[in-house]
């Protein structure tokens, strides 16, 4: 009963909080080009109203063009399940395996390239032919990434990763976690196409990816896809929050006392990151789509000199 | 009972086989007939088959010797045994007999009254027959006679449609490497006859010096490989399986290559024992090699069998992989990291047979109703066809390592297996184990957007040709044949416990180790998860999450947003007048983004034709082509047979000289030096 409740809060949270980061990061970016910006809460509305709208369907479509914003929606809350959000409560056997994370991610994105291809249009296939390069180049080093912070936690479980990361003063500090945290981060700037992989903002044929899939829908079908892309995004940054700066060791309380603590401390963690992320964006500019393979090679690069310097070198 | 004892039943599925050959050809004159007959005594046969290696792995057991018929010559006899790792690969194969059989019902109509359709059965049959005999083979002798009908059978199956002049060549091409493979396997048996003196598949190789365990290693290695289509020796696979009728290359690829597999762990594991982890390391290799180059050249063809048959190859390098792992670990006395490595490549080969074998019969279902391979020509067939969409999708994300489906659970135990090899201690391997793991990780990120090419390019969107837009569900056995594979590659994901337990048993069988203690759950049911020294996942409890959130969503989309209003309209045409299957992508331009990536690989040709008009801005005609490279034909076959061309017009010219004084004078040489050589040694 405990986990059931302990999942239902997690879940919730994630929801709840996914579209936040967004307008977070939407609020820097505009405070950085001296604009006021929509509220933070935007993102809040918008999906309200998509909700309400009426869905226009592209007649070329099949049943996979309906499926797919559902299974979007529910393959991001089923990749919420695996990561934990606070660590310090936690049901004791958590099934949360990094290897099927990455092959959840799979299966959304096997559905979104299809529903990409499935109206008939072009933008669609040219969003589904590349994202399938950007992602197929990314996987590798994503994989190395996570097999070599669970070697050093001796354990591909995402809550095995956490909870040795924890017993590390501040983890960041070691090489390992430092080399394999910015290659994460190259990771997550492409995973959640952003700049400079994929440009959220525009709808513009050259530039455009993640957008470029999805044009076709409407209403309450983009809702979801919408929704389905913040929650992974915030799942991927709760990875990186709580595998490379886990706080844990900062709460010396017990009961509901911790909880409540932990998961601001976990919010602060995130609102830093999406900072992070938004000032990247900022500072940096889109690459021609030819150039994002640099950008993965660099990625799995870092990844694979973390685990030489822990694997080969000892530390 | 008596009658349902193991060997009775592995018997009758031999004479079942027996029977459909027989009749297929006494009623060769009267085709449906023939077709029906010979198809359903198949798969009685298959059906006999399950039973019997279901009943043998599930009782305990020993070594079963199925038939033993002795010849007046000494140490040549026919010899059938059964045991674990054989009746794991008889179930492979009648599991597949079944639903090719079921699917031939149907797809066999299109020959009646065109072809020799007695004939086609006959070879048919036989070749099932054959390949079971190569799983069963007791001794080395009638092991390599099997191998040899097998690949003969199957030679004749490729160029049954002779006519065509590709299956020609691809059925030479066949049949001399196939030969090349075989000729290595058979030194390697003379070579161990010569230390051994027995024929003995089951003897022991301890009196085999080291140094020719390592040479009848490399050269089990060349013969297998060849068959298995592991690069650099895969280049007849993507001419052959294109080449034969959909059924028997789904009979094929699903379980000729993978006989390949068998041997290698019968021969190179059982027989010789791992001597030196280099064995393993290389074998390690050209599974990298193999899948990574495999899934990369599967993905720029849009020829629908040859993108299978290239997608094999890459299938049997994750198996290599998992191979690999385990005989390194064997070398190591590391007998825990050896059977997980083993049951990942023996559930991978498992798990390869049947959603390879699904996809051929898939593709043979497209060109039965629209008499095309090719994937451009294709393109919004899920309207016409929905149940084999249906079908093709689930063996895709099969394929593509998807969770909740089969092939997920196979390549996260390969992932299991090098992770847990990894250690602080061995330095040496552990960079090649880490980089096997993101080899893996590309194969099926590349694998996934390969196959979203293969699905979505041919069943969605708009039809590209009239064969596409006229194009019909295919018939009810055909349907029957490739559900049956769907549902065994959706059950086998969700409750992978049910045949790993019988995958454990052949680790078991030969380490005495069984890795089921660390895998947790229930036979059917596994309500723990399935679990690898702490990691673990839970395919039923995720596909269960799944099936509840998308529940969860529907009713908060619901509560939300209140009643759902559509309304249907075309697709936005960029203010053209209309939609055209024109402005679509097509599988070339689908792979193009990757074919730039990875263009050191595929030395990709652009060429632009314009014909001349009047004014050079208005040409009267363009046309764009895009070409790309084999590198190992080029560079690696070519010059070869380049080499072999000049040398055999030399040696005609010196050897061959057309006087009867020299051949005599070679007969009394030889004759000379065969005497000196037996006073010598």
């Amino acid at each position: 009963m405990g986990n059931f409740i302990y999942f239902t809060i997690q879940i919730m949270m994630i929801v709840l909080l996914a579209p936040l980061v967004n307008g977070i990061i939407k609020k820097i970016k505009a405070l950085t080009q001296k604009r006021t910006g929509a509220p933070i809460l935007q993102m809040y509305f918008d999906l309200y109203k998509l909700l309400k709208k009426s869905v226009v369907i592209s007649q070329t479509s099949s049943w996979i063009y309906h499926v797919t914003p559902y299974l979007v929606f529910a393959t991001a809350l089923a990749a919420a399940l695996l990561v934990p959000v606070s660590t310090m409560v936690t049901p004791t056997s958590f099934p949360g395996d990094g290897i099927m994370l990455i092959y959840i991610f799979v299966l959304t994105r096997f559905f979104i390239m299809l529903a990409g291809l499935d109206t008939g249009s072009t933008f669609g296939g040219m969003g589904s032919s590349r994202e399938g390069m950007i992602s197929s180049l990314i996987e590798p080093s994503m994989l190395i990434s996570l097999f070599t912070i669970g070697l050093i936690s001796k354990s591909t479980s995402i809550y095995q990763m956490m909870s040795t990361a924890k017993l590390l003063e501040i983890p960041l500090v070691q090489p390992v976690y430092l080399m394999i945290f910015i290659a994460l981060l190259v990771i997550i700037i492409a995973e959640t196409s952003r700049i400079p992989v994929d440009d959220p903002a525009t709808h513009l044929e050259l530039t455009m990816v993640h957008e470029a899939m999805m044009l076709e829908y409407s209403g309450r079908h983009l809702a979801l896809m919408e929704l389905g892309a913040v929650i992974k995004q915030l799942v991927l940054i709760t990875l990186l929050a709580n595998v490379f700066l886990p706080h844990d060791q900062l709460i010396h309380l017990t009961g509901m006392g911790a909880l409540i603590l932990s998961l601001l401390f976990y919010i602060i963690k995130v609102i830093l990151l999406a900072v992070l992320i938004a000032l990247i964006e900022v500072n940096t500019v889109k690459l021609r789509l030819f150039s994002v393979p640099n950008l993965a090679a660099l990625s799995f690069i870092l990844s694979f000199l973390g685990f030489i310097n822990y694997f080969l070198l000892g530390r | 009972m008596f009658i349902l004892q193991p060997d009775n039943l592995f018997l009758s599925n031999i004479l079942f086989y027996i029977a459909a050959a027989f009749f297929s050809l006494l009623l060769r004159k009267k085709h449906k007939i023939c077709n029906i007959l010979a198809n359903l005594l198949c798969i009685a046969g298959a059906f006999l088959g399950i039973l019997a290696s279901l009943g043998y792995m599930i009782s305990d057991h020993e070594i079963l010797r199925l038939v033993h018929f002795s010849t007046s010559i000494p140490l040549i006899a026919l010899d059938l045994i059964i045991d674990d790792l054989t009746s794991f690969f008889v179930l492979g194969l009648s599991v597949l007999v079944l639903a090719v059989s079921l699917y031939s019902l149907g797809y066999n109509t299109h020959y009646y009254g065109k072809r020799p359709i007695g004939l086609f059965n006959f070879l048919y049959a036989s070749f099932i027959l054959s390949m079971f005999l190569v799983m069963t083979a007791g001794n080395t002798i009638f092991f390599f006679i099997a191998w040899e009908i097998m690949s003969l059978l199957s030679y004749f199956l490729v160029v049954f449609e002779s006519e065509k002049e590709e299956n020609q060549k691809a059925g030479t091409l066949y049949i001399i490497m196939t030969h090349i493979g075989a000729t290595f396997l058979l030194i390697a048996f003379m070579i161990m006859f010569r230390y051994t003196g027995s024929f003995d598949i089951l003897g022991s190789s301890a009196v085999i010096p080291a140094a020719a365990k390592n040479i009848i290693f490399l050269l089990l290695l060349v013969g297998f490989g060849t068959k298995a289509g592991m690069i650099p020796l895969h280049i007849w696979l993507p001419y052959a399986h294109p080449a034969s009728s959909s059924n028997v290359s789904a009979l094929m690829s699903g379980i000729m290559i993978k006989t390949a597999i068998y041997g290698l762990i019968r021969f190179v594991l059982l027989y010789l024992n791992i001597q030196h982890s280099w064995w393993g390391i290389l074998i390690l290799c050209l599974g990298v090699i193999s899948a990574v180059l495999g899934i990369a050249y599967a993905l720029i063809e849009h020829d629908i069998k040859r993108l299978l048959a290239f997608s094999s190859i890459e299938n049997i390098g994750i198996i290599l992989i998992g191979l690999g792992v385990s005989f390194i670990a064997f070398a190591q006395h590391n007998l825990f990291v050896a059977c997980i490595g083993l049951m990942a490549a023996l559930f991978h080969t498992f798990n390869h047979m049947l959603f390879k074998c699904g996809l051929f019969l898939g593709a043979g279902a497209i060109q039965y109703t629209t008499h095309t391979k090719d994937i451009n020509n294709l393109g919004g067939l899920i309207k016409n066809m929905p149940a084999t969409s249906v079908f093709i999708l689930c063996f895709s994300l099969a394929i593509s390592a998807i969770v909740p489906f089969n092939g997920f659970v196979s390549e996260w135990l390969t992932y299991q297996s090098l992770f847990i090899n990894i250690d602080l201690g061995h330095a040496g391997v552990n960079m090649l184990y880490l980089l096997a793991a993101a080899a893996l990780a590309l194969c099926g990120a590349l694998a996934a957007v390969c196959f979203v090419k293969l699905f979505g390019i041919s069943f969605l969107g708009l039809a590209r040709s009239t064969q596409a837009a006229e194009a019909k569900e295919v018939p009810m056995p055909m349907l029957l044949g490739m559900g049956l594979l769907a549902m065994i590659c959706l059950v086998l994901g969700i409750f992978p416990l049910f045949l790993l337990r019988i995958v454990d048993k052949v680790g078991l069988s030969f380490t005495g180790l069984s890795v089921t203690d660390h895998l947790q759950g229930g036979w059917l049911m596994a309500y723990l998860p399935l679990q690898v020294e702490g990691n673990s996942i839970t395919p039923w409890a995720f596909f269960l999450a799944l099936l509840i959130l998308i529940l969860i969503s529907l009713v908060m989309v619901r509560i939300l947003g209140g009643k759902y209003r559509e309304r249907k309209y075309n697709t936005w045409d960029c203010g053209f007048k209309e939609l055209t299957p024109r402005m679509q992508y097509s599988a070339t331009g689908f792979s193009k983004p990757l074919r730039i990536v990875f263009k050191i690989l595929y030395r990709p040709g652009r060429e632009l034709k314009t014909g001349e008009g009047t004014s050079p801005y208005f040409p009267l005609s363009q046309k764009y082509q895009v070409s790309t490279e084999s590198i190992f034909e080029k560079y690696l076959y070519y010059p070869i047979i380049l080499i072999m061309n000049k040398f055999s017009i030399k040696t005609r010219l010196s050897i061959q000289t057309g006087s009867i004084h020299m051949y005599l004078l070679y007969i009394l040489i030889t004759t000379l030096a065969l005497l000196l050589y037996n006073q010598l040694v």
